[in-house]
C-alpha cells in the first residue's frame, strides 16, 4: 500500500509543482526585460536557420550535408555575388552555405555538450549527494581536479589525446563541462534531501531510487538546467576557437570556427586593397559572434532568476 | 582607486605604446603605406625576368635568408631523415663526394680527392671494394684537421646507429648485406667484425668492403647525401656518441635520442650559429672553409608558418626565398623583384593502392561479402576490378584541379628525370565505357549486379590526396547505383594503423625518392618485400627476379631495359596506379643568383649563391 | 599569523592530489588508443618507411605494456624532471618552457594590469552613472567583450593594424631588432625584450617590442576585461546602497569621497575573488591570442603541439596550466583574507 499513499504525495497540481512555478517566473523574467528578450529572438532566429538550413541553402543530393560545397579549386576568395552571397573562401567553399550549415552544427555541438554534460553531472552530483559518504568524497574530489584546469586547456589536453576531429571536441567539452553540473546538483539535492515531503516518502518505505527521482531531483534539478542553457554559448565558442586551432572539424566541413581558421592567409588583402577579402573572416565571426550574445543576453536574464535576493520566496 | 588617475594612467600608456610603436616603425621598416615599392619601380606588367634591374636596393647583401614551414628533426646525420633536417645539415656537413650540380647521377670528389672509378683503379674486384683517397688540409669547424679515422668512424656510426625508422638501411645494404641491425624482437643481428671490416683505414685511404655487387651510381648517391656526411670523430664523442669502440658498439644501437641533436661537428661551409626551436635555424660562415668563405656571413632559415606573413615578408624583400604552397601560387605571379622557376621534377610520386588480401575484420570493408553492403577480403584480387578502376580515373581533370596543372602523369612507378622513366609506355586513360567493361566483367559479373560498398580513408591535411578519393567515389558511382564507396578522412595514426594492419581495401599514398634511383621506386612499389606491394599483398616473382636484378647490376643499358619492362608489367597488371608526380616550383628574390635546380637536394645549398 | 602559515602550507600540500588527478586523467585517455596509433606518433607523419619497424617501437617504448605500468613509468620520468620530448620543437619539453615562458610573462605582465585597471574603470562609471549613458556604453562594451571570440577579434585587429595600416606587426620582434638582441653586445638579463632594452639602453629595441606587443596586449584586454566591469559594477551598486554610505552621505561627505574612501575598498573583495577566473580567461586567451599573432610563447607551442599530437607537450602545458590557475587561487584567497578581516581562515 506503501506505492499508492506515494502516489497521493507526488500527485500535486501542475500549478503547484516547483518546476512549474520556476517556468512562470522564468518566463516572467524574460519578458520584463527588453534585452533578455533580444536574446530570445536572437537565438529563435538561429534556430529557425538551423532548423530550415535544407531550404535555405539546399545540399547536393547524396552528399554529406554538413560538407560546404566547393565551386573550383582556385585558392583565391571571391567576393560575394549574386550566385554567392557571402562569396567563397579559400578553396572555393560555398561561405553562404558554410555559414547557414555551420548554424546546425554550432546548435549540435552546444546542445550535444550540455546535455552530454549535463546527463553525467547531474548523475553524479544527485548520486553524490544523495548518498554522501565516500561516494561524495570521491566524485568532488574529481571534480576538484576538474576545476583545477582553465577549460580550453584541458580539452586540447583531451582533443590531442583523443585525436583532431569534432565528434572528439564535443566529447573533450563534455569531459571538462560536467563538475559544474555535478556540483550544482549536489548542493541542491543536499538541500531538498531534507525537507518534510522527502521525508514522508522515506517514512512510507519508498526506495531510493524512487525517492532521488520522484521527489528528490525534480525539486533540485531546475538551477542546473537554468545554468546549463546558459552555457551553451561559450560552449560554442570554446569549441569554435579549437576548430579555429585546428583541432576541430576536418577541413571543408560547415563549421563557423573552421571558416575563420581558413581566413587566415586573407586578412592582409591585395595592394592597394586592403580589404579585399573582408568577407572570408567578418562573416563567420559576425555569425559566431550574435550567436554567442543571443545566448548571452538570455543568459543575463536566467542569472537575474537565479540570484536569491531577486526572488520572490 | 581615483578614476582621473586611472584614465591618467591609461592614456599615458596609450600615448606611450602607440608613439614608441611609431618611433619603431619608422626605424625599422616603413608602414606599407607611405612607402608603396610601386611608385619607385616600373609597372609589374612590363617587367620582364632578370634583364630588368632589381627594383630595390639589395636587402640583407651579407645574409641569404629562406622563409620556410619545415622545423629540422636533429642536426645528426645519422639519425634525420626528413628534409627539413637535411637542410640544415648538408649546409654544415660534407660528404666524400657529392652531385654534380643539378645532375643525379654525376659526382665531383668532396673529402675524397678523387671520384672512385674503375678506369683510375679505385674500384676494385668486381665492384665490392671501393677507395677514397682522402684529401688533406680539410679542417673541421673545431679548429681539428680531417683524417681517414673521422671518416671511418662516420661510415661505422651510422652503421652502429641503425634507429628504427632511420636512414642507416641505406648504408647497411650495400655494406653488410642486411637492412637492418636487428631481428623484429630487437636483437642484433650482425656483429662487430661485419661493421668493423666494411669500411677500413688503409693508409690515406678509406676503403669500404661491399658485401655484394651494387650499382656505383646508387652508391654514390647514398655517400652524396646527408647520412653519409663526415663528422668530427672527437667532437661527437665529446656529445656523447658512440666513442668508436668495439665492445661498447651495443650500447650505441638504436638510441632513444640523437646525440648529435643540436652539436655541429662538420667541416661544411657553414657552421650553426644557434637552433631557435620553432623559430629559426641561423648558420654563420666557417672563414677556414677548404674551398674558400662562402658569400654569407649568415645563413638562416626561418620558420614562418602563416602564409599571409610569410607572403608580406617575401615581397617586401625581407626574406630571399620563400615556400610557396601551390594555392597561392596566383598571389606571387608577376611581383616585382621576384624570380620563379617553374616544373621542376621532384623525385616524389603517389598513387592509388588496391590491398589484394584485407584483413576480414577491417572496419573498411562494409558486410565483408559480396552483397552490396560490403567487398570480400580479396575483392581487388580481380584483375578487372584494378582495370575499371585506373580506366574511372581522371587524370587530366585531377592534375588540372588539384595541381593546378604542375603535375606530370607517368607510366609506371619510375618519375620523370630518372633513368629508366619511358614516356612512350602505355598509361590509363580516363575511359567510362571501359571502366564499365571491366566492371562487368569483375568477378563474373557478379559485382555489377550486386554492388559494392568500401571505405576509401585518406589521410587529413592532404588536400591533393583527399581531392583524388573524391574524384574515385564520384566516377566510380556514377557508373552503377549499386557502387557506393565512403570517402574518409583520418588522422595519421589511424592510417597508419589501419595501413600497417591491412585493413585498407584502398588507398591512397606517395613516396619520396632516398636516393634518385629508379630501384628506389620499383622496389616499393612492386616487389614483394617493398614497404608498399607487402601492404597490399602483391607478389609476382618473375617481377622479383627483375627487381633484384636491377640492384646487382651495374650495366646501365640492362638497367634501363629492366625499368621498362617492369613499367609493362605494371600497366598489365595494376597492382597500383600513379595520379601524379608533383612538379615543384623555386621562388627567389632576383637578387640572389647562383641557384641550380638539384631534385635530390633537401633545400638550399647555399655555398654556390650570392646576392647583389 | 601561524594560522594564515598552515593555511597555506595546507593549500599548498592540496595541489599535489589535484595535480597526480589531473595527470592520472590525461593520462589514462591517451590510452584508448591501440600500440600502433600510439606508435605511430613515434613515427611521424609520412613515416610509413618505418612502418615495418612498428612492432619494434612498440615494445621499445613498451606501448603495449598494462596502463599502470605505463603511467609509472611516465611518472617516474617527470619526478626526475624529465617531460618528456616534445617532437613539434625536438627538444626536451623542460627546455621548451625554459625557452618560451619570457614570451608568455612579457604579455602578462602588460596585460594583466591594464586588463585589472579599465575592468575597474569600466564598472565604477558603469555603478556611478547607472542607467545613463555612460552605464549603457559600458555595459554593452561588456557584453560585447563577453561574446567576442577571442581568435576573432585578433584577426580583425591584426587585418586593420597589419594589414591594411602596417602599424603593428605580427610576431615578437622586427628582423632588425632581432640581429640586434643576438649580437654579441647585448645582455640577456631577463629574456624579456622590454625589459633587457632599458637595461641595455637600446630605446629601439624597446620601441620595436612594444610595437609588436601592442595588439597581442589590446586583444587579450578587450577580450578580458568585460567580466571584471560586469562584477565591478554589481558589487559596487551594492555597496552604495548599503547604510554606512547612506549614513555617510547624510553627514555631508561629497559623493566623490564617498565612492572612493567608502564603497570602493568593500566593492574590490568580489573582484578579487575573480581573479581565479581572470587567470583561467587568460591562459585561454594566450593560447589564442599567440597563436593569430604568432608570437611564439608557450600559447604558441601549445597550440602547435596539439595540431601535431605532440602529447608530452599538451600534458605539460595542461600541468603547468593548472599549477599556475592553483597557485593564482591561492593568492588570491590570501589577499582576500587580508583586505576582509571578517574572513576567518578554516
Amino acid at each position: 500500500m506503501a506505492g499508492s499513499k506515494e502516489k497521493e504525495l507526488g500527485r500535486v497540481p501542475l500549478r503547484e509543482r516547483a518546476w512549474f512555478k520556476e517556468l512562470v517566473f522564468t518566463l516572467k523574467r524574460i519578458r520584463e526585460s527588453p534585452l533578455s528578450l533580444a536574446g530570445l529572438t536572437i537565438v529563435a532566429f538561429f534556430a529557425i536557420i538551423a532548423i530550415f538550413a535544407p531550404l535555405i541553402a539546399p545540399p547536393q543530393p547524396g552528399r554529406d550535408p554538413y560538407v560546404m560545397p566547393r565551386h573550383g579549386y582556385l585558392a583565391t576568395p571571391k567576393p560575394p555575388s549574386d550566385e554567392f552571397p557571402f562569396g567563397t573562401t579559400e578553396g572555393q567553399y560555398d561561405m553562404f552555405y558554410g555559414c547557414i550549415w555551420g548554424t546546425r552544427t554550432a546548435f549540435r555541438v552546444g546542445l550535444l555538450v550540455v546535455g552530454g554534460a549535463l546527463a553525467i553531472g547531474v548523475t553524479l552530483g544527485a548520486l553524490s549527494g544523495y548518498f554522501g559518504g565516500i561516494l561524495d568524497e570521491i566524485i568532488m574530489r574529481i571534480t576538484d581536479i576538474m576545476y583545477a584546469f582553465p577549460g580550453l586547456i584541458l580539452a586540447m589536453a583531451f582533443v590531442t589525446a583523443f585525436g583532431v576531429g569534432l565528434d572528439n571536441v564535443i566529447k573533450a567539452l563534455i569531459l571538462v563541462g560536467w563538475p559544474t553540473y555535478a556540483r550544482l546538483t549536489r548542493a541542491g539535492v543536499l538541500q531538498v534531501r531534507q525537507e518534510d515531503y522527502v521525508e514522508a516518502a522515506r517514512a512510507i518505505g519508498a526506495s531510493n531510487a524512487r525517492i532521488l527521482l520522484k521527489h528528490v531531483l525534480p525539486n533540485s534539478i531546475y538551477p542546473v538546467v537554468i545554468v546549463s542553457t546558459l552555457d551553451i554559448g561559450s560552449m560554442v565558442l570554446t569549441a569554435a576557437a579549437l576548430s579555429f586551432l585546428g583541432l576541430g572539424a576536418p577541413i571543408g566541413y560547415a563549421d563557423w570556427g573552421q571558416l575563420i581558421s581558413m581566413s587566415r592567409n586573407w586578412i592582409l588583402g591585395e595592394a592597394g586593397n586592403p580589404f579585399a577579402y573582408w568577407h572570408t573572416y567578418t562573416i563567420p565571426g559576425i555569425f559566431i559572434f550574435t550567436f554567442v550574445l543571443g545566448w548571452n543576453l538570455l543568459g543575463d536574464a536566467f542569472r537575474d532568476i537565479l540570484d536569491p535576493t531577486l526572488r520572490r520566496r | 582607486m581615483e578614476t582621473k588617475t586611472l584614465v591618467g594612467v591609461f592614456i599615458v600608456l596609450l600615448i606611450v605604446v602607440g608613439g614608441l610603436a611609431y618611433i619603431a616603425g619608422k626605424k625599422a621598416a616603413p608602414p606599407a603605406t607611405t612607402a608603396p615599392p610601386a611608385t619607385t619601380a616600373p609597372p609589374a606588367t612590363t617587367a620582364p625576368p632578370e634583364t630588368t634591374p632589381p627594383p630595390m636596393e639589395v636587402k640583407n647583401p651579407d645574409k641569404l635568408i629562406v622563409a620556410t614551414i619545415g622545423e629540422p628533426e636533429t642536426l645528426d646525420p645519422a639519425w634525420a631523415y626528413d628534409t627539413a633536417s637535411g637542410e640544415v645539415i648538408f649546409n654544415i656537413y660534407e660528404t666524400l663526394i657529392f652531385f654534380d650540380r643539378d645532375k643525379v647521377d654525376q659526382f665531383i670528389p668532396i673529402i675524397a680527392e678523387q671520384v672512385p672509378s674503375v678506369e683510375n683503379g679505385l674500384i676494385r674486384d668486381n665492384g665490392t671494394t671501393i677507395v677514397f683517397p682522402i684529401r688533406s688540409g680539410i679542417k673541421f669547424h673545431s679548429g681539428r684537421e680531417l683524417t681517414p679515422e673521422d671518416v671511418e668512424y662516420s661510415l661505422e656510426r651510422v652503421l652502429v646507429m641503425d634507429r628504427d625508422g632511420g636512414p642507416s638501411w641505406m648504408l647497411l645494404d650495400p655494406l653488410l648485406g642486411v637492412e637492418t641491425t636487428r631481428d623484429s624482437d630487437g636483437n642484433l643481428i650482425v656483429t662487430w667484425e661485419q661493421i668493423d671490416q666494411a669500411v677500413e683505414v688503409e693508409g690515406n685511404n678509406v676503403v669500404l668492403h661491399l658485401a655484394k655487387p651494387y650499382p656505383i651510381t646508387v652508391l654514390f648517391q647514398i655517400l652524396s647525401q646527408t647520412w653519409s656526411s663526415i663528422v668530427d670523430k672527437q667532437c661527437a664523442i665529446e656529445h656523447g656518441a658512440w666513442p668508436g669502440t668495439p665492445e661498447t658498439w651495443q650500447d650505441y644501437n638504436n638510441p632513444e635520442v640523437p646525440p648529435l641533436q643540436e652539436a655541429d661537428c662538420g667541416s661544411g661551409p657553414f657552421m650553426l650559429d644557434r637552433w631557435e626551436h620553432g623559430k629559426q635555424v641561423v648558420l654563420k660562415r666557417f672563414d677556414d672553409y677548404w674551398r674558400g668563405p662562402a658569400n654569407f656571413s649568415e645563413f638562416i632559415i626561418m620558420k614562418v608558418d602563416e602564409w599571409a606573413t610569410r607572403k608580406l615578408m617575401f615581397l617586401k624583400g625581407d626574406v630571399d626565398m620563400a615556400y610557396v604552397p601551390a594555392q597561392h601560387m596566383k598571389e606571387i605571379e608577376g611581383a616585382e623583384g621576384i624570380r620563379v622557376y617553374k616544373n621542376l621534377p621532384t623525385v616524389s610520386n603517389a598513387a592509388v593502392f588496391f590491398t589484394f588480401e584485407v584483413d576480414p575484420n577491417s572496419p573498411y570493408i562494409g558486410s565483408g561479402k559480396l552483397d552490396g553492403n560490403g567487398i570480400p577480403p580479396d575483392f581487388f584480387s580481380d584483375i578487372n576490378l584494378r582495370k575499371a578502376f585506373a580506366y574511372s580515373f581522371d587524370f587530366d581533370r585531377y592534375i588540372e584541379e588539384a595541381w593546378f596543372g604542375e603535375a606530370a602523369r607517368t607510366p609506371g612507378p619510375i618519375p620523370q628525370g630518372l633513368p629508366g622513366y619511358d614516356p612512350n609506355l602505355p598509361m590509363y586513360e580516363f575511359n567510362l565505357t571501359k571502366a564499365e567493361e571491366y566492371f562487368k566483367k569483375a568477378w563474373d559479373g557478379q559485382v555489377w549486379e550486386k554492388g559494392f560498398y568500401f571505405e576509401l580513408l585518406y589521410n587529413v591535411g592532404n588536400v591533393q590526396r583527399k581531392t583524388a578519393a573524391e574524384m574515385i567515389k564520384e566516377n566510380v558511382e556514377s557508373l552503377n547505383p549499386k557502387f557506393k564507396i565512403y570517402v574518409r578522412g583520418v588522422e595519421w595514426p589511424e592510417y597508419l594503423k589501419a595501413m600497417v594492419r591491412r585493413q585498407l581495401p584502398m588507398f591512397i599514398i606517395g613516396w619520396l625518392a632516398d636516393y634518385p634511383d629508379p630501384y628506389n621506386f620499383v622496389f616499393p612499389y612492386m616487389h614483394s618485400s617493398g614497404t608498399f606491394a607487402a601492404w597490399q599483398g602483391y607478389s609476382n616473382p618473375h617481377v622479383d627476379e627483375l627487381v633484384e636484378e636491377l640492384i646487382t647490376t651495374s650495366d646501365q643499358n640492362r638497367r634501363i631495359e629492366i625499368c621498362r619492362e617492369l613499367t609493362q608489367i605494371y600497366y598489365e597488371e595494376v597492382p597500383s596506379f600513379i595520379i601524379y608526380q608533383p612538379l615543384g616550383r623555386h621562388y627567389e628574390r632576383t637578387w640572389v643568383h647562383g641557384w641550380y635546380y638539384n631534385p635530390i637536394y633537401p633545400g638550399v645549398y647555399a655555398y654556390p649563391l650570392w646576392k647583389g | 599569523m601561524g594560522g594564515m602559515r598552515t593555511y597555506i602550507i595546507r593549500r599548498l600540500l592540496l595541489i599535489i592530489p589535484t595535480l597526480l588527478g589531473v595527470s592520472i586523467l590525461v593520462f589514462s585517455v591517451s590510452m584508448v588508443f591501440s600500440p600502433e596509433e600510439r606508435a605511430a606518433l613515434y613515427v611521424g607523419e609520412g613515416g610509413f618507411k618505418a612502418a615495418a619497424r612498428i612492432q619494434a617501437i612498440i615494445k621499445k617504448y613498451g606501448l603495449d605494456q598494462p596502463v599502470y605500468v605505463q603511467y609509472y613509468n611516465w611518472l617516474k620520468n617527470v619526478l626526475q624532471g624529465n617531460l618528456g620530448w616534445s617532437k613539434s620543437l625536438n627538444i626536451p619539453v623542460a627546455r621548451a618552457f625554459t625557452e618560451l615562458w619570457p614570451a608568455s610573462v612579457e604579455i602578462a605582465i602588460y596585460a594583466a594590469p591594464l586588463i585589472v585597471i579599465t575592468g575597474i574603470m569600466l564598472g565604477r562609471i558603469s555603478a556611478v552613472h547607472r542607467d545613463r549613458w555612460p552605464d549603457h556604453i559600458s555595459r554593452i562594451f561588456a557584453i560585447v567583450g563577453w561574446s567576442l571570440p577571442t581568435f576573432w577579434s585578433a584577426i580583425v585587429l591584426l587585418a586593420i593594424f597589419y594589414g591594411a595600416l602596417g602599424w603593428f606587426p605580427p610576431g615578437r620582434l622586427s628582423p632588425e631588432a632581432q640581429s640586434i638582441v643576438h649580437s654579441a653586445e647585448w645582455v640577456s638579463y631577463t629574456g624579456l625584450y622590454t625589459i633587457d632594452a632599458l637595461l641595455n639602453r637600446n630605446l629601439f629595441v624597446f620601441a620595436d617590442a612594444l610595437r609588436h606587443l601592442f595588439l597581442p596586449v589590446l586583444n587579450l584586454v578587450i577580450v578580458g576585461n568585460a567580466g571584471i566591469m560586469r562584477v565591478m559594477r554589481s558589487s559596487l551598486l551594492e555597496e552604495l546602497h548599503k547604510e554606512y554610505v547612506m549614513a555617510a552621505r547624510t553627514r555631508g561627505v561629497p559623493e566623490k569621497a564617498v565612492i572612493n574612501k567608502h564603497a570602493m575598498r568593500n566593492a574590490m573583495i568580489p573582484v578579487v575573488t575573480m581573479a581565479g577566473v581572470l587567470v583561467a580567461g587568460f591562459l585561454t586567451g594566450l593560447v589564442i591570442t599567440e597563436t593569430v599573432f604568432e608570437f611564439k610563447g608557450l600559447g604558441y607551442w601549445a597550440a602547435h603541439a596539439a595540431t601535431q599530437l605532440d602529447f608530452p607537450a599538451v600534458l605539460a602545458f595542461a600541468l603547468f596550466s593548472g599549477i599556475v590557475f592553483v597557485v593564482s587561487n591561492l593568492l588570491v584567497d590570501i589577499l582576500y583574507a587580508y583586505l576582509d578581516p571578517r574572513i576567518r581562515l578554516g
